[in-house]
């Protein structure tokens, strides 16, 4: 490693002296790496302790992806420092880092903003996506009759539909729900379905013998049956709420992540734009947690993944 | 004289050109434990099904009770076959989960369940989810929930076909000292011979489908019984002869070709 960045700072040495920084940047990225390093196999020796099992496992679900990450990210400043390559055509890692701090206000407000609208919109796409999934499960006519559409209206491309949504609904908030629910509600949706229907039968004949009505039937079996399977959907809906997000707003909004991005295009500002990149990834990452403590909390039993 | 537990008479069902049962007379008195043996897919859990009221018979009369129970659901405690428990509750809420049905609000019947769990040996696992359970401790929280149902009228479908030998021994001795505390009116359906003669006082064999009563063997064996009973000679008698029964039997349908 430390042969590497002694490399990187040869090459860097005959260029502009302002380059240095990056260098030194480099090679504290490289160190946080180690530390990284150190303290996952810390957790990796807990684990095992723990649980007595291989380390193969820890290593293959911490280590592994922690490397890579650090890895593409000291490759992708290498790249960059050692090509030469112009920053408004791909700015390195460190060069995202400066505008982000720079611009560290304006990407609190409009980050909110997005944040606000993706929740708006997955809440939405919840209400709805579950409605449908029990309605089609308990009406099986509907169920029969809806589904094929349900799956063709996959196919439509939302950033079409966009404009059109555009014309119909104006600039304001309901428009960009809309998009938001057209993108989430189908993962739910088909997940649920599958689980209500997929409840175990002889389960299903014990309750009927014992007397169970429809209703007891779908709240005590059907329902929590299909939560694991709802959650997995909840899972996918919950990453696409916050694209679907600034999808929306790329249609036109005053504020956003989104609007943040095409403004930093028009001023060929790549630096803003890679780093309003990493905090929507940071956003769908925290959505996701929510929605896997919440996961942790209402399935219980053997359902547990 | 209070009335039998359950009274079949000239039940009949098929399904399609399939005959299955071809009229049943079948009685369990109040507080009696009654067997059904026959060969497997004789028609056992179609008597259930019936039984239960999730299916209508072709013809015949069930009267649970006194009361007419053709089609009507929710009027047994019912076991089946593989134990069926909701893994997402704990032992001590799927206990109570027949009640439930009922209309018992959970709280209400978990005191009661808890004693009977301590009774059943299971007191340490009311709080544990089924998963962590061996099979033979999930039959008998799958038994315990049946025995807590209002319904005075028990029916066990061949609770523990799915056990080794020496475990399903030992869930005899459970399920007979609980039974003894409490006397329940009991139709068990096994294809077990030996099982059937040690639990029951009446046992019903079956023929092969289209399923017929072959004969009704009354077991004289003073209660409460251990399972050294097995080895009384009469019990011996009782048992070559149910099983010279289901051997004679001559095959009928496609399989006699």
């Amino acid at each position: 490693m430390s042969e590497s960045s002694q490399t990187h700072e040869a090459a860097g040495r005959g260029r502009v002296s302002g380059k240095r920084g990056l260098v030194t940047d480099v090679r504290r990225e490289v160190d946080g790496g180690r530390e990284e390093t150190a303290k996952t196999q810390r957790e990796v020796g807990v684990a095992e302790t723990r649980r007595g099992v291989a380390t193969g496992a820890a290593v293959r679900r911490w280590l592994a992806p922690g490397a890579a990450v650090v890895l593409l990210i000291a490759g992708w400043q290498a790249f960059t420092t050692l090509s030469g390559t112009d920053a408004w055509l791909l700015p390195s890692p460190a060069d995202a880092l400066a505008a982000g701090r720079e611009d560290r206000a304006a990407l609190l407000t409009n980050t909110a903003a997005t944040a606000k609208l993706a929740l708006a919109g997955l809440g939405a796409a919840v209400v709805i996506g579950l409605a449908l999934a029990v309605v089609l499960h308990l009406v099986p006519l509907l169920g029969s009759a809806l589904y094929p559409l349900l799956v063709v209206s996959q196919n439509i491309p939302t950033v079409a539909l966009a404009p059109l949504l555009v014309v119909w609904l104006g600039f304001g908030m309901l428009p960009k729900v809309v998009v938001i629910v057209l993108v989430c509600f189908f993962p739910l949706t088909v997940a649920t379905l599958d689980g209500l229907r997929r409840s175990d039968p002889v389960i299903a004949d014990y309750l009927l013998m014992s007397g169970a009505s429809r209703g007891q039937l779908f709240r005590k079996l059907e329902l929590p049956a299909a939560l694991p399977p709802m959650f997995s959907g909840l899972k996918i809906a919950a990453t696409y709420s916050v694209v679907g997000a600034i999808i929306a707003e790329w249609m036109g909004a005053d504020q956003g992540l989104g609007k943040y991005m095409i403004v930093a295009k028009s001023a060929f500002r790549a630096d803003k734009i890679f780093v309003a990149i990493a905090v929507t990834v940071v956003l769908s990452l925290t959505v996701l947690g929510v929605v896997l403590l919440l996961e942790r909390v209402m399935v219980k039993g053997r359902g547990r993944a | 004289m209070p009335e039998n537990a359950l009274e079949v008479a000239g039940l009949r069902k098929s399904f399609g050109s399939l005959d299955v049962l071809d009229g049943i007379d079948l009685t369990v008195g109040d507080g009696e434990f009654v067997s059904v043996v026959g060969p497997s897919g004789s028609g056992k859990s179609t008597l259930f099904h019936l039984v239960g009221g999730l299916l209508q018979p072709d013809a015949g009369s069930i009267r649970i009770a006194g009361q007419d129970a053709v089609g009507k659901r929710g009027r047994i405690g019912y076991m089946p076959q593989q134990p069926a428990l909701l893994p997402w509750r704990t032992v001590e809420d799927n206990v109570v989960l027949a009640r439930e049905l009922a209309g018992t609000p959970r709280r209400k019947s978990r005191a009661v369940a808890r004693d009977w769990l301590d009774r059943a040996g299971l007191g340490g696992f009311a709080q544990a989810y089924p998963d962590a359970l061996s099979g033979g401790m999930r039959q008998r929280v799958a038994f315990l929930r049946a025995l807590l149902s209002d319904n005075p009228l028990l029916c066990l479908d061949e609770p523990f076909s799915a056990l080794d030998a020496m475990l399903r021994a030992d869930m005899h001795r459970w399920l007979l000292g609980i039974w003894e505390e409490n006397r329940r009116s009991v139709l068990f359906v096994t294809h077990n011979i030996e099982e059937a003669l040690l639990l029951s006082s009446t046992v019903y064999v079956f023929t092969r489908r289209p399923a017929r009563v072959l004969e009704r063997v009354e077991v004289p064996f003073a209660r409460p019984r251990s399972d050294e009973a097995v080895d009384d000679p009469e019990f011996v008698r009782l048992r070559r002869h149910i099983t010279d029964l289901l051997k004679t039997e001559p095959l009928k349908g496609p399989l006699a070709q």
